[in-house]
């Protein structure tokens, strides 16, 4: 069953074409990677289908939800935005007891424990998010996604600025959550961490999708590095 | 390092501010504004025999002279702006200031090469068309453009003075507590020693101005050293390190969520806009953004009574209808502190911030408004007024915010720059609020007439809010947090 469905998607921003007619599936349970140069569409792709912007031409679905109600397509997914922007002035604590409250989350205190546990910050809790550190503003914009439990979760960049303890913890995290059923959609660079990950990948270049499919469907042959895989898509 | 990379630095610091005022207030806006300062310039020059006529010549200097260093106190705060940048505290914002984190470049010298491009970008950008426009209406005033040069020269000094002394005391804000407060004890005194003690007079503190007692050029001289010398202070007391410092707070969120949660929805984000507002320090600055104004109207019955020599007089209905009026400033304020940007990955649209700044802005506009007016009224005598001022208070609030907020949404700051947006408001706002006025003048004279007209607008812009307010959700839904206004 897609819980993503992208047809024939185009955005423009300002003459400058960021997306031509892409088109892609993401099935429930699946780990899905998106990856691409700089400037290739993907952060683009990735505000499509969180609702955040909408598309030029094309539709699509996310988590069942028409892109033109981006509320409820937020209702439904849990999203880590490419930059890491937790209110200024709110405490970290403060920070998930709002997104908790706007989310409606039962048992508020018990899920910020445990994720404040899950990401080590528990003496950060009362630090002001303008004072934490980029990488513990990455874990509280990680925790903000997963505090509700959404089934399909948004990453763009997710490992960005967390050290390799918590990269570890997070690619755990994420591995459990799609075996359980979960499925995620994320956009990195960093590919030995998505080669250990993805289940299914796609490859975007200048806005349009070079190559899509497993592993192995992607891979020219047998040990192919995803790396060497990236290469020759975007190089053609 | 010779002059080379502090010339590039200065030009590079000269595009960023040009860029930034663009990103701000539009292309448009951006190049129209130094017309905006020369036309109002002009005009001021021209009707200055009428309106400023009777007045003492030196106490017009003195108002302009304050007014510059005004504005060079306003624009002189950058150290505290270099400490943001340098500690990385400035949002999305990131400026060629910050060079000196990864480049082999002093911060002094940097922050000093920033000193100056800010003096020499406010001057071409609005002191030199001040200037200009003053030039206009010179000559009907039989005042030589020999004096008019002059004028913009103690002018600009003035304004050099306010930015040296501001810088100063923003980096002694960063270095020390305690030396902040010695300066400010210092400051304190200097101005006492003028007002009320009257040891001195206000032009041998303000220097430019005591040029114009005798025409010595001894005072331009001294007033340009003591601009060099209060900059060169605060350059030398800035740091070359910064320590972010890492604030822990009292938890505010919960209990305050907790006293709102009548309010459903909206109540966690009214929650987080009043905690944003309290720990953002902007509560002072909306009370100040209401009182600035009625300073400036107290001024302006000082200046037509000395002037005119016609005593005007007010009552407790025409100051209700301008605090009222008043309101956008408040709106303006409470939308200057948080882009948002969290907010685009939860369930929650800008109309529904739109709706809980309205919510916060009518909670203190009402308070400080209806406290206002009341003691206007007890002040003035004027207790049997006092509805129809809290009508026209009410009325005019409840108006100014639904307009204000349907035409700015959450970038109050920077669309009322644009001249169409501000177009829009003066058409929506004025009409009502000179009938408001109108009829304030017309009470003594004809009070029947008087409060049925007041009560007519007052209903009349009651009823338009409805719609307006409604239509919010439609107007901002579709948009995203961002830094600009980029929908």
């Amino acid at each position: 069953m897609p819980v993503i469905t992208v047809e024939n998607v185009s955005k423009s921003f300002g003459g400058v074409k960021a997306l031509y007619e892409v088109s892609l599936t993401v099935e429930a349970g699946e780990f899905f990677g998106l990856f691409g140069p700089n400037g290739a569409g993907k952060t683009t792709l990735v505000r499509i289908l969180t609702g955040e912007i909408g598309s030029d031409s094309g539709a699509g679905t996310t988590a069942g939800a028409p892109w033109s109600d981006p509320m409820e397509v937020k209702r439904r997914v849990g999203i880590v935005p490419e930059a890491e922007t937790p209110p200024t002035f709110l405490t970290a604590q403060e920070t998930l007891e709002l997104v908790c409250e706007i989310r409606g989350v039962d048992d508020p205190e018990e899920r910020i424990g445990e994720w404040m546990g899950f990401f080590g910050m528990e003496e950060k809790r009362h630090v002001l998010c303008r004072d934490l550190s980029k990488g513990q503003r990455q874990k509280l914009m990680l925790a903000a996604a997963l505090i509700h439990g959404p089934g399909l979760l948004l990453l763009d960049e997710p490992f960005i600025n967390l050290d390799p303890i918590y990269q570890r913890r997070v690619r755990e995290h994420l591995r459990g959550f799609v075996e359980g059923g979960g499925t995620v959609f994320m956009c990195t660079h960093i590919l030995e961490i998505a080669e250990r990950l993805c289940t299914r990948v796609a490859v975007i270049d200048r806005g349009r999708i070079v190559g899509e499919g497993t592993l192995d469907q992607v891979r020219r042959s047998e040990g192919e590095a995803l790396e060497d895989v990236f290469m020759r898509l975007v190089e053609a | 390092m010779p002059l080379g990379p502090e010339l590039l630095i200065f030009k590079s610091m000269m595009r960023e501010e040009w860029r930034l005022h663009k990103s701000f207030q539009g292309a448009i806006g951006s190049h129209v504004f130094p017309a905006v300062i020369f036309a109002f310039s002009a005009f001021l020059s021209l009707s200055a025999p009428l309106i400023l006529g009777n007045i003492e010549a030196l106490r017009v200097l003195l108002l302009i002279h304050l007014g510059a260093l005004g504005y060079g106190l306003f624009v002189g705060a950058m150290g505290y702006i270099g400490e943001q940048v340098m500690t990385r505290r400035l949002g999305q914002v990131n400026m060629v200031l910050g060079i000196p984190r990864l480049l082999p470049v002093s911060f002094r010298r940097v922050m000093a090469v920033f000193y100056v491009k800010d003096a020499v970008y406010y001057v071409l950008y609005s002191i030199i068309p001040l200037v200009l426009g003053a030039a206009v209406g010179a000559p009907l005033a039989g005042v030589s453009l020999l004096t008019v040069g002059r004028l913009g020269l103690t002018a600009f000094l003035a304004f050099m003075t306010g930015m040296g002394v501001s810088f100063l005391l923003s980096a002694a804000h960063i270095r020390s507590r305690t030396l902040l407060g010695s300066l400010m004890l210092l400051l304190g005194c200097s101005v006492a020693s003028v007002w009320p003690l009257g040891a001195l007079r206000a032009g041998d503190l303000l220097l430019p101005l005591g040029y114009w007692y005798g025409r010595d050029s001894l005072y331009l001289l001294s007033s340009a050293a003591v601009a060099l010398l209060l900059s060169a202070a605060g350059i030398l007391l800035m740091r070359e390190r910064f320590e972010a410092p890492q604030r822990a707070s009292v938890e505010m969120f919960a209990p305050v969520l907790g006293r709102l949660s009548s309010l459903g929805d909206l109540g966690a984000l009214l929650a987080k806009e009043w905690v944003e507002l309290r720990r953002g320090g902007a509560l002072g600055p909306v009370v100040a953004g209401y009182i600035a104004p009625l300073v400036v109207i107290y001024a302006m019955v000082w200046l037509l009574g000395e002037g005119l020599g016609v005593l005007i007089y007010f009552n407790v209905v025409f100051y209700g209808g301008f605090v009222g009026f008043l309101g956008v400033t408040v709106y303006s304020w409470i939308n200057n502190l948080e882009c948002n940007e969290f907010l685009n990955v939860q369930p929650v649209g800008v109309d529904d911030v739109v709706r809980a700044k309205l919510v916060l802005y009518f909670a203190l506009t009402f308070s400080v408004s209806t406290c206002y007016v009341v003691g206007i009224g007890f002040l003035n005598g004027e207790l049997g007024l006092l509805g129809l001022a809290l009508l026209a208070s009410f009325s005019n609030t409840v108006y100014v915010g639904a307009v204000t907020s349907r035409l700015t949404g959450l970038w109050t700051n920077t669309m009322l720059f644009d001249a169409k947006v501000l177009s829009k408001f003066a058409a929506c706002v004025v009409p009502p609020l000179v009938a408001v006025l109108v009829a304030s003048f017309m009470i003594g004279s004809a009070p029947s007439a008087a409060a049925a007209l007041l009560i007519g607008v007052s209903a009349a812009i009651l009823i338009a809010s409805l719609p307006i307010l409604r239509s919010l959700r439609s107007k901002w839904s579709g948009h995203r947090f961002s830094f600009a206004n980029n929908p």
